[in-house]
């Protein structure tokens, strides 16, 4: 069967990059780099042969017109971000190739397991996909298989919903009839706002950002779905639910506690974090 | 305001350089090819950011959109943004 070696969850603030290469740099942005750089060698030791990436789509690609909750990505490659990104932003671009044996694999068996993945045979990533990936495994040489995630436009599946998809794509990981060393990189956010009245350089939710930190890293994921509701999401800032790309990666983590996270509030951008689980010792297995 | 509408060509607008090209030129005649009302339209022609906040069109792409387009002062632009749309609190932005 194909093994889960490390799951990683980091930031994908597009800012981030940029606020990495100023000048006199934020000293949390400064850690940051540091937090990211120790993320990037632990998935490095841990010899994955293939990055499942979990993220969103900023309503760049999957729209209303046909939005999916849970999407693989089958093409055979990859790239991104869209120019209009890269110039908003300034970020890098990214392009890797597909593992389409797992992808479908975890299509199948997902179907399996109750959760029937919308795939596409056509698609790009958006910085939700590329930041992280930059950050973690810069090399741009492992397959990868992307998984998107609705968490932009209403109505959104609960918290439960993704902790529960997270736990079949492990199950359908570990189905894999083959000895693949699968790591797991996933992005996305505390609070945040855009487009609204609490827009800012800062967190909007200290308070929100401090319990969602706790209780990943206490592994408590029953009282985070039951506190991280829609509501209350929202209330931390008006797109705080890519928060739940996280509650995924806790499924996936099969409830255990995390080997290491960090939380940290820059004066110049959201909350600064990262979640990692070493599995069965990480590299060492 | 039909929000589906709204968010498709804000969306355009911010996607597509050649939207964006007749959106600069010519808002009016780009817009009357679109599936929107008058009052859509006048709203999007003027970057009238408080009604299409108020209407709960998704406030990500609003913010891409008026981003994109606004012409006048930048450096005023965030603060008063903020202001003019904070009477509307959180409007349901569900389509």
């Amino acid at each position: 069967m194909a093994k889960l070696v490390e799951i990683i969850g980091i930031t994908h603030n597009p800012f981030l990059p940029t606020l990495m290469k100023a000048p006199a740099p934020d000293p949390v942005i400064v850690q940051t780099a540091k937090d990211y750089d120790w993320m990037r060698q632990k998935m490095t030791k841990a010899r994955p042969d293939v990055l499942i990436v979990v993220a969103s789509d900023h309503l760049n690609q999957w729209f209303t017109d046909n939005m999916p909750a849970f999407m693989v990505g089958k093409a055979p490659s990859i790239e991104g971000p869209a120019p209009i990104e890269i110039r908003a932003f300034g970020l890098a671009p990214y392009k890797a190739k597909i593992d389409t044996d797992i992808a479908k694999g975890i299509i199948t068996e997902g179907s399996r397991l109750g959760v029937d993945f919308a795939f596409s045979d056509e698609c790009m990533i958006d910085h939700a996909f590329t930041v992280p990936l930059n950050f973690i495994r810069p090399e741009m040489d492992l397959p990868i298989v992307p998984i998107w995630t609705n968490v932009m436009a209403q109505p959104l599946p609960k918290a439960q919903r993704f902790y529960d998809v997270g736990q079949r794509i492990r199950e359908a990981v570990e189905a894999l009839p083959n000895g693949t060393r699968v790591g797991v990189v996933s992005s996305g956010h505390l609070a945040v706002e855009v487009g609204g009245p609490k827009s800012s350089d800062y967190s909007g939710d200290t308070e929100f950002d401090r319990r969602m930190m706790e209780l990943i890293t206490t592994g408590d994921a029953q009282t985070l779905i039951r506190e991280a509701t829609f509501e209350r999401m929202v209330k931390a800032g008006n797109v705080t639910p890519g928060f739940l790309n996280y509650v995924l990666l806790m499924g996936i983590a099969g409830g255990a506690k995390p080997t290491a996270t960090g939380l940290e509030f820059p004066e110049v951008t959201a909350a600064m974090h990262y979640m990692d689980w070493e599995i069965d010792g990480g590299g060492a297995a | 305001m039909n929000r589906y509408q709204v968010n498709k060509v804000m969306r355009r607008v911010i996607q597509e350089p050649d939207c964006f090209q007749a959106f600069k030129e010519d808002a009016a005649a780009f817009l009357e090819k679109q599936n929107l009302t008058q009052q859509e339209r006048e709203a999007l022609i003027k970057v009238d950011y408080p009604t299409l906040y108020a209407a709960g069109v998704h406030p990500f792409l609003l913010n891409g959109f008026v981003n994109r387009v606004w012409t006048g002062d930048r450096g005023k632009l965030r603060t008063e943004y903020r202001e003019k749309i904070a009477p509307f609190g959180y409007p349901d932005f569900s389509t």
